[in-house]
Order: C-alpha cells, then sequence, then structure tokens
C-alpha cells in the first residue's frame, strides 16, 4: 500500500493535531516525541507518514505531491496561494490577522496617505489595501518581532497575527483593524484527492468526527 | 555570478541523450493515439497577438504571459496554451463545409509563472481539438483519447476526473448573485471548500434550494454513483441538461470499456473562463498537478467569428515524462531542472 504522508506545521499547531490524530486512534510513530531528531515517522500498519515542516513550507510540500495532506494555518495557505484543497477546518489555532499600530498612527488608516506596513506576509497586506481599502502603502517584508517596526520607525503600521494581544500591550501598539480571521485547516493535494479518495475522504471524516 | 554564456534561465532547460530520447519517443505514441482517431495536423505561430489570449477569452493571467511590442508597438505574446490559437486559426481559414474538424498539435507553450518553483515556463503540449461537434459523443471521444493516451504512455493506474462547468453556471445564474460574488464561490468550490462556502452564502440571500446545492458540490466527486446524487437534486432544465450530458458520457465511456478510469467531480471549475460544458483533468502518481486537461468551449470560436461548438484537450508532456519516471516506468531519470 502506498503511504498517504501528512505534513504538520511545527509547533503548537503539530502538537494539538498530532493529540487529535491519537484520540481518532492513529498512532504518529513518535511524532509527538519532543526529543526525536528523526524528521520522518512511519506508521506502516496503517499506511501513514508524518514529517514536521515550516509552516510556509508545508503548502509547497502538498501542491508538488510530496506531502498528500497538510496541516496548516490559513493565513499561511492565502499567503503563498497554491492550489490546494482546503477541506476542513480544525477550529484550533483560531487568531485573528490584524493591523496593529500606536492609536497615533489610526489618522493613516482614515485619510488614505502614503504610508509604510511592516509585515511577515507580505501578499495579504497587498490585497488588503489595495483592494479592500483601495490605499496606497509601501510594504516592508519582515521575518520576525515585527512589533519593533513601528516603534523604532521603520513603519507606521504593522499587519501581524494577533492572538491574545499581550505583546502589542507590552509594546505600546493596539489593533486598529481586522483584516482576516484565522485558524488550522487541512489541506490535501488535487491529484491525491483523486488517486486516493476513499483513504483520504475516510480520514477527514474521522478527524471532523473528533473535533 | 553565473556565467550567462553558458547556462540556462530559470525554467528553461537543455534536453539530450537519453532523457531526449525518452520524450520523443512517448511523443511518437501520443501522435499514434491522435492518428488512431484520424486528426489532421496544426500549426499556428508561437507569438500572437495580445488579443488572442486576452481576460475577455479568459486564459492564462495577464502578468504569467510573456510579453513584447513589434515595431508598431502591438503587444504580442508567446502562446501560454493552444486552444484560443487554435480557435483563431480554424475560425479565419476553414469554411463552414470544413467542420466538424480534428484537428491536433504539438510544440512549445510559454508560462511566465514564479521563480523558485521548480517548474519549467517552457512546456511541450500535445493535444487536440474537435471543432463543430456538439454532441455528448464528441465529449467521450475526446475523454476516451486522454485515457487511451495515457495508456499507450505506459500508464495504468490514473484518473480522468470529468467535471461540468455548466451545472454549477446554471444554479450561479439562478442565484441572483454578482459576478465578484460568484468568482469567490467558484473559487471556494472549486478548492472543495465547503465551510468556506457556507460562511459566504450566509451572508446573502440566496434561495435555500441553491445554498444546499452550493455547500454539496465540494464534496460531489467520486464514481458514476455522484451523477444519481446530483440528480436528487438537479431541478432547473438547465441543470438536468448538464446532468444528462455527464450521463450519457458515462454509458457511451462504460461501452468502451474505459469506465475504471474515469470519476467525476462537481467541484471542478476551471480557471479558464472560456469552459462552457464539460471539463476534466487527468491525474496519476507522481506528480502533484494533472498531466493532461480539457473541455468544451463552445463560444471560444465565436470571439474570432465563427459560431462552431468544441471541446479539445492538452496533454502536458513534460508532466507526463516526470510521473512515467517517478513511477519508475522509465529506466533513464529525468534531466535535472
Amino acid at each position: 500500500m502506498r503511504p498517504i504522508t501528512i505534513a504538520l506545521t511545527k509547533g503548537r499547531l503539530a502538537r494539538k493535531t498530532l493529540e487529535l490524530f491519537r484520540s481518532i486512534g492513529i498512532d504518529p510513530a513518535g511524532a509527538d516525541d519532543p526529543d526525536t531528531r528523526k524528521l520522518i515517522f512511519e506508521n506502516e500498519e496503517l499506511g501513514l507518514r508524518f514529517f514536521l515542516a515550516k509552516g510556509p513550507d508545508v503548502p509547497t510540500y502538498v501542491h508538488y505531491g510530496a506531502a498528500d495532506i497538510g496541516i496548516v494555518g490559513r493565513d499561511t495557505i492565502i499567503e503563498e496561494g497554491k492550489k490546494l484543497y482546503e477541506v476542513l477546518d480544525l477550529g484550533y489555532g483560531r487568531c485573528r490577522m490584524c493591523v496593529c499600530g500606536p492609536e497615533s498612527a489610526r489618522k493613516y488608516l482614515e485619510n488614505g496617505e502614503m504610508i509604510r506596513v511592516a509585515t511577515k506576509y507580505p501578499n495579504i497586506t497587498r490585497d488588503y489595501f489595495m483592494n479592500k481599502k483601495h490605499q496606497t502603502v509601501e510594504i516592508i517584508k519582515l521575518n520576525g518581532s515585527i512589533e519593533l517596526a513601528p516603534i523604532v520607525g521603520l513603519a507606521e503600521l504593522i499587519v501581524d497575527i494577533v492572538e491574545t494581544g499581550s505583546t502589542l500591550k507590552e509594546n505600546g501598539l493596539k489593533v486598529l483593524e481586522e483584516v482576516l480571521p484565522l485558524s488550522a485547516r487541512v489541506v490535501v493535494n488535487q491529484v491525491s484527492m483523486k488517486m486516493e479518495n476513499e483513504r483520504i475522504s475516510d480520514l477527514i471524516r474521522r478527524m471532523k468526527e473528533a473535533l | 555570478m553565473a556565467n550567462r554564456a553558458i547556462h540556462t534561465p530559470d525554467g528553461f532547460r537543455d534536453l539530450y541523450g537519453e532523457s531526449c530520447m525518452a520524450k520523443r519517443e512517448l511523443m511518437d505514441r501520443v501522435r499514434e493515439v491522435f492518428g488512431r482517431y484520424a486528426y489532421e495536423n496544426i500549426e499556428t505561430p508561437t507569438v500572437e497577438f495580445f488579443d488572442v489570449f486576452s481576460s475577455d477569452i479568459g486564459t492564462t493571467p495577464s502578468r504569467e504571459l510573456y510579453k513584447f511590442f513589434d515595431r508598431d508597438g502591438n503587444t504580442l505574446v508567446l502562446r501560454p496554451d493552444f486552444t484560443p490559437s487554435v480557435a483563431r486559426a480554424a475560425a479565419m481559414h476553414f469554411p463552414d463545409e470544413r467542420f466538424p474538424a480534428r484537428l491536433s498539435y504539438e510544440g512549445s507553450t510559454f508560462v511566465n509563472s514564479a521563480e523558485l518553483q521548480g517548474r519549467l515556463k517552457e512546456q511541450t503540449q500535445m493535444g487536440i481539438e474537435l471543432l463543430g461537434d456538439a454532441s455528448p459523443e464528441a465529449d467521450a471521444e475526446v475523454i476516451a483519447m486522454t485515457a487511451e493516451i495515457l495508456l499507450a504512455a505506459g500508464i495504468s493506474r490514473f484518473q480522468v476526473s470529468v467535471g461540468e462547468v455548466d451545472f454549477f453556471k446554471a444554479l450561479a445564474d439562478a442565484s441572483g448573485l454578482s459576478g465578484e460574488e460568484i468568482g469567490s464561490l467558484r473559487a471556494l468550490i472549486s478548492s472543495k471548500n465547503f465551510f468556506g462556502v457556507e460562511e459566504l452564502l450566509g451572508g446573502f440571500a440566496v434561495e435555500s434550494r441553491l445554498k444546499e446545492a452550493f455547500v454539496r458540490l465540494p464534496n460531489l466527486f467520486g464514481g458514476p454513483e455522484v451523477l444519481d446524487e446530483a440528480a436528487a437534486f438537479a431541478a432547473a432544465p438547465r441543470e438536468k441538461a448538464a446532468l444528462e450530458r455527464l450521463f450519457a458520457i458515462s454509458r457511451i465511456l462504460e461501452a468502451r470499456g474505459l469506465s475504471r478510469y474515469v470519476s467525476y467531480d462537481f467541484g471542478m471549475l476551471s480557471k479558464f473562463n472560456y469552459y462552457t460544458g464539460i471539463i476534466f483533468s487527468a491525474y496519476t502518481y507522481g506528480t502533484g498537478e494533472p498531466v493532461a486537461k480539457g473541455g468544451r468551449y463552445d463560444n471560444l470560436l465565436g470571439h474570432f467569428g465563427k459560431e462552431e461548438p468544441a471541446v479539445g484537450f492538452g496533454v502536458y508532456i513534460d508532466q507526463l515524462m516526470s510521473a512515467l519516471s517517478r513511477q519508475g516506468l522509465r529506466k533513464g531519470k529525468e534531466a535535472e531542472l
């Protein structure tokens, strides 16, 4: 039997998802062992393979069929813009993509000025400002600690994921507008969905019932 | 800095030796199937006016086209796809009595896709167009040819997935949604995102029968039994006509002993706007994308001044080659990109 390969986003999404698999009787073959140095985990009996990858790489693995199924945040799916089947909302990992900044920066959103926006998500940011707000902005791509940008004067505003808002608060920033609600999703390669319809649909149905 | 004098640009490659021979041999096999059905050859130019591939015809997005200017300032493109070119040529050159026409083509197509995606920007495509025949028999003929080509290539485990865009369009037109709303709905349905469909429709005043149908479309795929499932909720004449065509095609393919290679998918909707009836994609192991795609496009020739129905498909030879080598059906290894 050809194994079905599942790519998980490293970190909390993977932990939650592996718990979900355990709860429906699927043993992830050691993928949830925090000390392991292995990269890929195979449950031969069930014909399943698991591996962990960085979020933005998960849609890439699934798009090319290197993984049949991926578990990834909606932000990453939209940002990467790959053609994938998005078949299940897992409901956890819930948070929001927001425009944030100091209260004093709110005026920039109201008078449509040319401003600089720092973000890890240039595509989502461009789409929001161009198509929804019809505002021209200069996007500055950063790779982490986005909150720093308005404080040190790199950008007027930021677009980032907000969970509890405590990092924002500690740095004198607040949510000014909401861009998108987010949560973890199950994505499937289009070829795998057709070639392995029964096994994949069955797995997804069981995950859905356990939610 | 790479020496530009000896390297090829990203997405373009040299092919030689064993790989080149294997590709030629595969192309011979495909040609043999075209010949079996008496398709005659057609050649169209590599370069066309931008208008042939413009957005009202609904093909490759403009930013993915290789564009340049001629001396008079006209915008020219390298063809991203053969179908509009062949439709244009047939509309221009063929008198009415030349239809139905069976035409086959082969050559390079060029799509300027994003960098570093491991994807070729110049790809060899071979395909056919059956012009001037609106019957379900014509649809079944081209689907059967797709299956026979994959068999001739030596692949035994594959699926040709068949959808009907007019089934969706009938529902969409009845819903009273705006063009933009239908666009988002189409994107959600074709990514099988039924919870997204539910969420989107939640905000609109759409008849409940249609809402239910839209939510079911993403999950309506599989063997011929899904046709019966769709029959249970198809109500308007246009929906029934679209469905009846799929039933007719399924009967013909069954009679030809090909039904185990064919499945149906009501959630398959193309971003190529020119499709008007059935659409299909062929899938196999070893490649994350379809190895062949096709469909019916009854209005496309009309854009070029000739009202003729048409159906056709193209095989992506390079994708098929990599599927063959990854399935271990070829001795050599695919040349590196």
